[in-house]
């Protein structure tokens, strides 16, 4: 929820919307927050003692039956105990009580739940570009939780806020938990109202930023790798919005209740560079990390460029490709081309999958489509050469009957 | 009541119906919204496509502003469980949905040179964009005559934000550069066994009028 909020969606806005506006918080600029300031304020099996926080516990525990159940789930256990073993060492004193989640949802996105567990979007997965990248997203959302920023916001909200307003949406999230599909919400959705009720301050964010830094730092991972997730945020939202010819600011509003994204970036270098011993080495983990999720990520890239946001899509293929092109991102490249579908895309895509066949690990879809733009430029021959040299290589597709016909 | 109407109102947007996606339709009634298809011939989008359903349908009504001419949407069990709908003759350019530019995620617009597999290809699109769904499986692409042309069938399956796993059924042809189209898609536990009878009988009744 604070590397990008909770970008609630068109159904749950129509519902909390009134609420939300009541919550709002107001941000006050303030100084960096040092990384060795950062102080854990929760030991290992922590538990509640206050009324409030055991009962925002209570209904956490409730979520998180729900969400641990959820079909939208990627439950890959290699993936999985991965993710685990990521959050229980970059968790601080807390490591070993966090649980994490992963959605497949390919928005960017994680977030952290007060009573200690998060839940982490695929559409994350996609765009780290190494273990240190991702352990700098957990270790925030660890910061949220060990510096109890979840009831402090909590606490804030409520005494601010319109309390029958608050005291609605609590009342439907318990609804959504207790598992009465109340059908006005999707069960993200209803994830999007509870955040809302937690949305961090401009300080909170701030800490958790300078907590991560130190988290990455002492665990041997290069902390600098942390502002990188950011810069690679913001350049694929103003890809986006410059394809839409929009400017980012005018959609991304939660940069109106966070810090500006690049005096955030600004400022986790400068606390990196604190937290940096000479001498010492760091290691960012890149192979492990993209060895763990090659499996999925192919999967990863199907479900961000089918969504046809050309601008973001292309954005994060090329940042992907920073670390070479493949097979795989030369042809997701060119399907973006294809699903773009602008003056002269189909020409830039029957290239791109030209390019892409030419790689040893072009999946067999890159044939597919090198051999259907091939037949629509008039060149059945080759089409129908490159069009079985995919069923040769994927004979149980889905599709083969239809494109056996094309064949033949 | 109070929440059936809820209920009928969101899935307008949840179970993606072609031709509008309902959005602030707040205090409308259930009857409103449908009207009643009986027994008999009737024609469908913009009038160039008519079928003959086995049992009555409803039909969703094409809501102003929010309507595209050649797409039609029915169901029998509500929007949320089941759907059908029609594409009469969508000319190269068009899409099968109104969508703002300025939206980040774009349905694709339909080509009047588009073969069986990209026009699939939108569809699932369609599905992802607009509705909701975070897993969508082809389960198979077959050649299937239609409205006397060649045409495809597409069959696949896709998880949505619900939670529910729902299964479709594409029967089209591309034909004098139009997209010709009846769509099925239902929740996959019972209500898409249950009128996959009526898809099929509808695709066999289907003939273009001029």
């Amino acid at each position: 929820m604070c590397m990008r909020c909770v970008e609630l969606n068109r159904r749950s806005l129509l519902v909390g919307g009134g609420a939300l506006a009541a919550a709002s918080m107001t941000g006050v600029a303030q100084a960096r927050i040092r990384p060795q300031d950062m102080v854990p304020l929760i030991g290992p099996g922590y538990r509640p003692t206050d009324a409030d926080e055991r009962g925002l516990w209570q209904l956490m525990d409730r979520v998180e039956e729900e969400i641990s159940g959820s079909s939208l789930l990627i439950k890959d256990p290699a993936i999985t105990a991965y993710l685990q073993q990521l959050i229980g060492t970059v968790g601080g004193p807390a490591a070993k009580d966090m649980r994490i989640y992963l959605a497949r949802v390919p928005d960017f996105n994680a977030m952290m739940f007060p009573s200690g567990f998060s839940v982490v979007f695929s559409g994350l997965l996609l765009r780290m570009r190494s273990e240190a990248q991702l352990a700098g997203v957990i270790a925030h959302e660890s910061g949220h939780f060990l510096r109890r920023h979840m009831i402090r916001s909590w606490r804030d909200t409520r005494r601010k806020s319109d309390i029958l307003a608050i005291g609605s949406m609590v009342a439907g999230v318990a609804g959504g938990a207790a598992g009465v599909n109340t059908g006005d919400l999707s069960q993200l959705a209803q994830l999007g109202t509870i955040l809302s009720l937690l949305r961090y301050s401009r300080q909170m964010e701030a800490e958790a930023d300078a907590m991560s830094v130190k988290l990455l730092a002492d665990n041997g991972y290069p902390a600098a790798e942390a502002a990188e997730v950011w810069e690679q945020l913001i350049g694929e939202m103003d890809a986006s919005a410059r394809y839409r010819r929009r400017r980012r600011e005018r959609r991304w509003d939660l940069f109106t209740t966070h810090p500006s994204p690049e005096s955030r970036t600004a400022d986790i270098k400068a606390s990196a560079a604190e937290v940096t011993v000479p001498g010492r080495t760091y290691n960012n983990h890149r192979q492990r990390y993209l060895a763990t999720i090659g499996p999925i990520r192919q999967m990863l890239l199907d479900d961000q460029v089918k969504l046809n946001d050309p601008g973001a899509s292309q954005f994060l293929i090329e940042t992907l490709a920073r670390d070479g092109w493949n097979g795989l991102l030369r042809f997701y490249e060119a399907e973006v081309w294809r699903l773009r579908n602008r003056a002269g895309d189909d020409a830039r895509a029957a290239q791109g999958y030209a390019v892409a066949v030419a790689y040893p690990d072009a999946p067999p879809e890159a044939w597919r489509w090198h051999g259907l733009s091939l037949i629509k430029q008039g060149r059945q021959s080759e089409g129908r050469a490159a069009l079985a040299r995919y069923l040769s290589l994927n004979p149980a597709a889905p599709d083969a009957p239809f494109i056996q016909q094309m064949i033949s | 009541m109070n929440r059936k109407i809820k209920l009928v109102i969101a899935a307008a947007a949840l179970a993606l119906p072609l031709g509008g996606c309902a959005s602030g339709a707040v205090g409308e009634g259930f009857s409103s919204h449908y009207a009643l298809i009986g027994v008999r011939s009737v024609n469908v989008g913009d009038g160039s496509m008519a079928v003959t359903p086995p049992r009555p349908w409803n039909r969703q009504r094409a809501r102003l502003f929010d309507d595209i001419r050649q797409v039609e949407d029915w169901t029998l069990n509500g929007p949320l469980l089941d759907g059908m709908s029609f594409v009469t003759g969508l000319r190269s350019g068009q899409y099968l949905i109104r969508q703002r530019r300025s939206e980040d995620r774009q349905v694709p617009k339909f080509r009047s040179d588009m073969t069986a597999p990209e026009v699939t290809a939108m569809l699932e699109s369609l599905y992802r964009v607009r509705g909701g769904a975070v897993d969508f499986r082809t389960l198979s692409l077959t050649p299937r005559p239609f409205l006397g042309a060649n045409g495809f069938q597409f069959d696949y399956e896709h998880l949505d934000t619900d939670e529910l796993w729902r299964r479709g059924r594409a029967v089209g042809a591309v034909i004098d550069g139009r997209l010709y189209l009846i769509l099925f898609d239902a929740a996959r536990s019972h209500y898409y066994q249950n009128a996959i009878g009526d898809f099929e009988a509808l695709v066999a009744s289907a003939r273009r009028r001029r």
